[in-house]
């Protein structure tokens, strides 16, 4: 079997001391294959970004394992292999965009000339250019997310784990994203992002992960999801519905 | 360490441009340079007043800095999740820790040397206008030597708020600790003595153990407090000079070993 970039087994986590006790995921598993974009959906407060900073190791689980291209969370450093927008970026204000990614660039190990060259096209890239020496600080909410964008990529990492990368992004933004997140499949990358836009997600991924209240619900490819004249919308309410559902017999 | 010279170089650049350092900076200026009038309404020894108000000024702004800028770089740092940034690559919290703490001790450098020499204009002027008030053993020397003192103290306060940030989950909490710290090693020098030397001290009369071992644990921060010797020119030898910087340096590389032991058991959800 071929190792998989991104490997989930059994997470659980859960916020607050005893009696505030709040489980946020519960036995969550999937595998994100090699080259593949893989989509990550669920309601608000599903623990999509939990799930993402416990990957990055930001945040402890309670048990479970992880792994990166076959590393295992805490066994080795994986994290150069990563490149990572937060759900809401934020940055040091009084630097600019350009020393922003330089400070990125090289913190993962780049030398001055390559991040140089790498920060100028990803800006280009990203419509950021004519901000390139503009304190981050005075950045509208669409721009600090073009520039975590850029911030994710400057390394050039073969996985990218990206929390709502088309949020707060107007339509011409939305596109960009679309083909760059199409370009980077293209390149051979990971693409691991999650997002409420579902028609986003149909139009770019492999396969997709739906969790509701830290469980999964469905994991696999995205035609398998979408049956014969329905569309990943209906779908999608329908299986949370159902879970509702179930979950309000049980009670 | 090519990781903590880049997190050094970035703290120092936010700090740099920040409009808070150049208020208290600009302040502090106008305060030490405040001397030249301020003495004059003092009929006696012009000197030591001015020596002693010019490190005073620096000593406060230095502690505005750490309070309101260094303390507000961390705390933005961990609650608004910039820290993500920073350790979604492979930077290690050691790096990070000391990288942040080299930017700010900086910034504290930086701020220290710009009121140095504006404090040093001020005295000059009134020690060259009144020279009957130059304290006998006036030395610029032992001026520096004080100077490097304060600054020195000021990093030990920095440190101690990097510790209670790592400690505590809210800045704010960090905040009054590291107040509370700081008071508490301000005056343990004095409390020790309260203690030895009056009978009646209170519920903490016979309690010198407990006083010397606080004191023990909190840094005592008086000892970095050389403006008498340097307003009054008394004897500051190198021997007691670099037995401050040993002790200064110790404390401070303990307090981030700690600070980074704590840091990494945090769950860092902003
Ligand atoms: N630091 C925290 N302390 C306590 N509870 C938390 C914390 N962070 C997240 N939670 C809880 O965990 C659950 C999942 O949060 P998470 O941010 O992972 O959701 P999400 O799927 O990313 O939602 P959204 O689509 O709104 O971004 C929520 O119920 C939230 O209240
Ligand atoms: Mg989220």
């Amino acid at each position: 079997m071929m190792i998989s970039s991104l490997l989930c087994n059994d997470l659980c986590k859960s916020f607050g001391k005893k009696r505030t006790k709040k489980q946020v995921l519960k036995d969550l598993s999937f595998s994100v294959a090699k080259e593949e974009v893989f989509g990550f959906l669920g309601p608000n407060g599903a623990g999509k970004s939990t799930t993402i900073k416990i990957i990055l190791g930001f945040l402890r689980p309670d048990s479970g394992s992880i792994e990166v291209s076959g590393i295992g969370a805490g066994l080795g450093e994986y994290r150069h292999l990563i490149g990572y927008l937060p759900e809401l970026p934020f940055f040091y204000n009084h630097l600019t965009a350009l020393e922003t990614l330089m400070m990125s660039g090289k913190l993962s190990g780049m030398k001055q000339k390559e991040v140089k060259d790498s920060a100028a096209h990803l800006l280009e890239r990203l419509t950021l250019s004519h901000a390139t020496g503009q304190k981050v600080g005075g950045f509208s909410k669409g721009m600090k997310q073009r520039l975590g964008l850029a911030n994710a990529l400057i390394h050039d990492p073969p996985i990218l784990i990206l929390d709502e990368p088309m949020s707060g992004l107007d339509p011409l933004g939305r596109y960009q994203v679309k083909q760059l997140i199409r370009d980077l499949k293209a390149e051979g990358k990971t693409v691991f992002f999650s997002s409420h836009i579902l028609s986003d997600i149909e139009e770019l991924c492999d396969r997709i992960a739906i969790i509701h209240t830290g469980e999964l619900l469905y994991s696999g490819s995205v035609v398998d999801f979408v049956a014969e004249n329905q569309n990943l919308e209906d779908n999608f309410i329908d299986i949370i519905r159902q879970k509702d559902e179930a979950c309000c017999v049980d009670a | 360490m090519r990781n903590v010279k880049i997190l050094g170089f970035a703290t120092f650049i936010e700090g740099g441009r920040h409009k808070a350092l150049w208020t208290i900076v600009a302040f502090s200026v106008l305060l030490t340079l405040g001397n030249i009038v301020f003495t004059t309404m003092f009929s006696w020894d012009l000197g030591k007043v001015a020596i002693e108000f010019g490190l005073s000024a620096i000593s406060f702004s230095g502690l505005l800095l750490i309070f309101f800028l260094g303390l507000k770089i961390m705390a933005d740092d961990l609650e608004r999740g910039r820290i993500y940034m920073i350790l979604s690559r492979p930077v290690s919290i050691s790096e990070y820790m000391v990288g942040k703490f080299l930017g700010l001790a900086l910034i504290l450098l930086f701020a220290t040397v710009i009121l140095g020499i504006s404090a040093a204009i001020s005295m000059s002027f009134v020690l060259a206008e009144y020279p009957g008030f130059v304290p006998p053993g006036f030395s610029w020397q032992i001026y520096l030597m004080a100077l490097t003192c304060q600054w020195l103290g000021l990093l030990v306060v920095l440190a101690i708020c990097f510790f209670w940030f790592s400690f505590s989950s809210h800045s704010f909490v960090a905040l009054i600790f590291s107040a509370c710290s700081y008071l508490l090693g301000q005056n343990m020098e004095t409390l020790r003595y309260v203690i030895e030397k009056n009978p009646q001290a209170g519920f903490l009369t016979g309690q010198e153990w407990l006083v010397r071992l606080v004191s023990w644990i909190f840094p005592n921060l008086s000892l970095f407090d050389k403006k008498t010797v340097a307003a009054y020119g008394l004897a500051f030898s190198w021997f007691e000079f670099s037995l401050i910087v040993v002790y200064g340096c110790s404390y401070i590389g303990l307090l981030l070993f700690f600070s980074v032991l704590l840091f990494k058991r945090k769950e860092l959800a902003a």
